[in-house]
């Protein structure tokens, strides 16, 4: 099994109104091919920054990162732009899709920048609309879909060039309950065909699809656990029945 | 009041989260008032300065002569005198100047001959057609002559100075202005008065020549009826005035057309600054009404705001238009000489360009502003821009061609949100028209410039003179269409900011997904300059029919060659490439997540 | 109740009416509820079974009063108390409890002891929600609602536990 994730002593500092904000501060992290990792925090504790330093959407201020086999605290914007089209899809709590473009023209639009042919890269956005249970949307603009399926189309788009790891911040943060049920159910499916994931959230729910949970706070891991090895199912549902009673 | 101050902080910080678009909006409204205000005095000088000179100088009504010969004998000569002096009982007559002795001799100014007209008077003051001294004093009992003040400043003489009259050295007391003939070298040849005491030593030299006699009537309007009355009568103080003022008159009115088209065009600037930070204020607009703030009030803010930036603008722009005036103003010696009698500024010219840049502010700002406030607070905080169209025939052509991504992700981009594009590309058309604008002003002014300098001068020193004058119409060409020049420029930048900013966030999500800047930045220039090419397509047209319906009869129809469109057209869209990718390429190089996030 | 008061007593050995007012104020208004004739029961229960020794305690103005104290018997019970984690037993006034009698006996940090049980519930959680997949997929509509209410509670419980770590990590600093 190969380490998708290697980072070592990552730090990311803001400028602050009193001293510098240490939004992370010194972390360390391996995240192997298949595993799905989950990080829970406080507000503020830097679990959407080191996400984002994972995917290169911020510069690392100290340590080393290597993605796949590939060092990238040192590459240009460029070739870390190159890197991600093929290496890391990501979902967002605000879906972040482009206004002007359909839904499968969005979807397609990663593929289309890694080279794929018009025609190839329409097929397999359809097919991940029609995986995802969104195919009927796929014509509509972002303005006439509502959030669960919006977050669908943007998890097809984190897809569509079948990344090395999917990075979600904050996936269900603005979904009603119904839709984060359904994201979740696609996360998990997602995570059983052996996708590494890395989901940022402080939905317990959302955080329990993985079996590895990272426990955040001031900017540095403080636990991580394994979340699988529970009961076994009988034990569970006698316990949950005794409960209700 | 407490909501008033929270009013102005919340204006004031407006201002200084975003200074530039206010600096801009000064920038754009500085040229316009500066544009007025030139124009408002030219018009101003050109219009008046005539009769302020006739008013200070008493100047005549009707002009009445008679000749005589060297060889009538001194009876005879007062025989013409005293008939002449009779014109002035005429009915309606309410006073007399002269008659004064008058000839033309020949006279030598720094080793230059040249003709001048010779008039005899005394210390005076004369009832009528009194000049108005413009440099030393007028003439005594002693030697000496005044200049007309355009040969004054044409031969760079000063009181002190000598002059050859008819061979004598005659010395210059000063100079001064009248009504009566235009300022040399516009009119020939140039006139001075002469002390009694040197017509006497110029003695026969003066005996060709006549008698002149100025009338001022009760009323100045019966000229007409009084000329035809009397047959010594040569003209009318109308016909002088039309023949001196025509063409100041003409080019005044030129420049004040081309102020009301620069302000109408300023408008245009003005609007796309503001509308372009609606989509900001929309938000502000939402927050306010959601915490109570009335929508009067909120309109308010923004009024403070622009307000502000306007009353800067008019200060800025009365300071260098007044700074302008002088040197401008002598654009003919005619306005030289006259218009020196001019202020620079006066209130009611403050007050018109005051009230121009404040009407240009409120209705740039007041249409959007009422629109957001209208729109329900929901959703002015939840959105900020209008749903772009449905994808048509025009995009299936786009997609069908084998462009690179990014060129037609642009192309895209900018057939989907019509209304932006739209809005960007009728920016930079005004942009286009007023550089066509200055461009043919400048190329027409030259080539009067061209024509004036054809015309034969009777002598070195008015050679001189027209050559310094049609350098100034050059420069004032110049300067015009510099002003231009710059609020086009201003009017791109304005453009080429806004769409950046409009593009930021879908910059941001391409990027995550993988874009790298240089892709995201050749898809905004592409629709960039298509919008710019557009613009060039609508801009000539308009910048030829502008120009076309302001020259008047002074300038030469629009004589641009086909090389010189084609030139604008390559040059707008370099400079316009190159003012667009600046800001692009900023947003580009900023970190990805703050513009993701909400504003 | 029974292993509170154990835990009370082994911070510090009290009678009845001693340890009654500890009681009350642990619990705060909540223990307005609590019958004060249940303490003397349980406590003589507690003695029967050996984890409490009475003590006849001489006083001078007043007449002998008794004082408990823990056995050692009864320490181990409260430490296993203490570390117990499963939940379905263990209702929020009573693990409330086991965070005060953890800080004031100083057998336990309240702040692992939240950690843990939080790592235990998230366990709880995963597991309840991978049977709810494996039923989605049986399409079981009734099942999978039960279970999907015992997932929404073990979040609530989880984001209780968050807020009761948030508080007691600025209390022991």
């Amino acid at each position: 099994m190969s380490t998708v994730v290697r980072a070592e002593g990552l730090r990311r500092h803001f400028r602050g109104d009193a001293e510098p904000v240490r939004a992370v501060d010194g972390v360390d992290l391996v995240v192997e091919q298949g595993e799905a990792v989950s990080i829970m925090g406080p507000s503020g504790c830097g679990k959407s920054t080191l996400l984002h330093l994972l995917g290169g959407l911020e510069r690392p201020d100290a340590g080393t990162l290597i993605v796949g086999d590939q060092a990238v605290d040192r590459l240009s914007e460029a070739s870390w732009a190159r890197l991600r089209r093929r290496t890391i899809g990501f979902v967002f709590q605000a879906f972040h899709l482009v206004d002007q473009l359909t839904a499968v023209e969005n979807v397609e639009l990663p593929a289309l920048l890694v080279g794929t042919s018009r025609r190839a890269a329409r097929r397999r956005a359809t097919e991940l609309l029609d995986r995802l249970g969104v195919v009927d949307r796929a014509g509509h603009l972002p303005d006439r879909l509502s959030g669960g399926e919006l977050q669908r189309v943007a998890l097809a788009r984190a897809l569509v060039n079948e990344p090395l790891m999917v990075l979600a911040d904050e996936p269900t943060g603005n979904l009603d309950s119904q839709a984060t049920g359904e994201i979740l159910q696609l996360f998990a499916e997602l995570r059983d065909t052996g996708q590494t994931l890395v989901l940022v959230t402080h939905d317990a729910r959302v955080a329990a699809t993985a079996e590895r949970l990272l426990s955040m706070r001031d900017g540095a891991i403080v636990e991580d656990t394994r979340l699988d090895g529970g009961l076994p199912q009988q034990t569970l549902l006698a316990q949950l029945a005794g409960w209700e009673a | 009041m407490a909501a008033g101050r929270l009013l102005v902080g919340l204006a004031w910080r407006n201002v200084r989260h975003r200074p530039w678009q206010a600096l801009l909006l000064l920038l754009a409204l500085s040229v316009a008032t500066t544009t007025i205000t030139l124009a408002m005095a030219l018009v101003d000088v050109s219009d008046r300065a005539w009769d302020r000179v006739s008013q200070a100088t008493h100047g005549f009504h009707v002009d009445a002569g008679d000749e005589i010969s060297p060889d009538m004998s001194p009876a005879q000569r007062e025989r013409v005198r005293a008939g002449l002096a009779r014109l002035g009982d005429a009915p309606g007559v309410v006073a007399v100047g002269g008659p004064w002795r008058e000839a033309q001799v020949d006279a030598e100014i720094d080793g230059v001959p040249l003709r001048l007209r010779v008039e005899v008077r005394d210390a005076g003051p004369a009832a009528v057609d009194q000049p108005l001294v413009t440099a030393g004093h007028w003439l005594d009992d002693r030697e000496g002559v005044v200049l007309e003040d355009g040969l004054a400043a044409a031969a760079g003489l000063r009181p002190g100075d000598t002059v050859t009259i008819a061979g004598q050295r005659v010395p210059v007391r000063g100079a001064a202005l009248t009504v009566n003939v235009g300022p040399y070298p516009t009119d020939q040849p140039a006139w001075v008065w002469v002390s009694p005491a040197t017509a006497a030593r110029l003695g026969t030299a003066l005996d060709e020549g006549g008698y002149s006699l100025e009338l001022r009537l009760a009323d100045r309007d019966q000229a007409e009826s009084f000329a035809d009355a009397h047959p010594q009568v040569n003209d009318t103080w109308q016909e002088t005035r039309s023949e001196t003022a025509t063409d100041i008159q003409d080019l005044a009115a030129v420049f004040g057309v081309l102020a009301i088209f620069v302000v109408v065009l300023t408008i245009g600037t003005a609007v796309i600054l503001v509308a372009g930070r609606m989509a900001a204020q929309i938000r502000q607009v939402g927050t306010l009404k959601a915490v109570g703030v009335t929508p009067g009030q909120v309109t308010c803010v923004l009024l403070v705001e622009y307000l502000a930036v306007a009353f800067l603008a008019t200060a800025v722009g009365l300071a260098a238009g007044s700074l302008l005036t002088p040197p401008l103003a002598r654009v003919t010696d005619v306005l030289a000489v006259y218009g020196a009698q001019t202020p620079p500024i006066t209130w009611p010219r403050a007050a018109t360009a005051f009230a121009v840049t404040t009407a240009v502010v409120v209705l740039a700002t007041v249409r959007p502003a009422l629109r957001g406030v209208r729109r329900s607070t929901l959703r002015s905080l939840a959105s900020n821009t209008r749903p772009p169209h449905r994808p048509g025939r025009l995009v299936r052509a786009i997609t069908g061609l084998a462009l690179p991504v990014p060129v037609w992700l642009g192309l895209r981009g900018a057939n989907r949100r019509r209304g932006r594009f739209l809005a960007n590309m009728l920016g930079l058309t005004v942009g286009i028209t007023l550089l066509i604008m200055a461009l043919a002003l400048h190329t027409g002014v030259e080539k009067l410039r061209q024509q004036g300098l054809s015309i034969e001068a009777p002598d070195a020193i008015s050679r001189a003179a027209d050559i310094a004058n049609q350098g100034r119409v050059s420069s004032l060409g110049f300067t015009v269409a510099a002003l231009l020049i710059a609020l086009a420029l201003i009017n791109a930048t304005v453009a080429a900011v806004f769409a950046a900013q409009d593009h930021a966030r879908n910059h941001a999500i391409m990027r995550t997904i993988g874009a790298t800047p240089g892709q995201t930045v050749t898809a905004f220039l592409v629709a960039q300059l298509t919008a710019c090419l557009l613009a060039c397509g609508f801009g000539i047209p308009f910048g030829i029919v502008f120009y076309e319906s302001i020259r008047g009869g002074i300038l030469d129809p629009i004589g641009l060659s086909a090389l010189t469109y084609l030139a604008t057209i390559l040059a707008t869209l370099t400079l316009y490439g190159l003012i667009a990718a600046i800001p692009a390429r900023l947003l580009a190089r900023r970190p990805i997540t703050p513009q993701l996030a909400y504003e | 109740m029974r292993e509170a008061m154990l835990a009370l007593l082994a911070k510090e050995p009290a009678h009845g009416y001693e340890l009654r007012q500890r009681l009350a104020a642990a619990l705060g208004p909540v223990g307005e509820v609590v019958n004060p004739g249940q303490v003397y029961v349980t406590l003589a229960r507690l003695e029967r079974a050996g984890l409490v020794r009475g003590v006849q305690v001489a006083q001078s103005a007043a007449p002998d009063k008794k004082v408990y104290e823990v056995t050692a018997a009864g320490r181990e019970e409260v430490a296993a108390w203490l570390l117990d984690s499963s939940w379905p037993r263990v209702a929020q006034v009573e693990f409330h409890l086991k965070l005060v009698a953890a800080a004031g006996t100083g057998l336990a940090d309240p702040v692992a002891l939240i950690d843990a049980q939080r790592r235990e519930l998230m366990r709880r959680l995963r597991d309840v929600q991978r049977l709810a997949e494996s039923q989605i997929a049986g399409d079981d509509g009734d099942g999978v609602l039960l279970l999907e209410g015992s997932a929404l509670r073990l979040q609530a419980d989880i984001r209780w536990l968050e807020a009761c770590e948030t508080r007691w990590t600025g209390r022991t600093r």
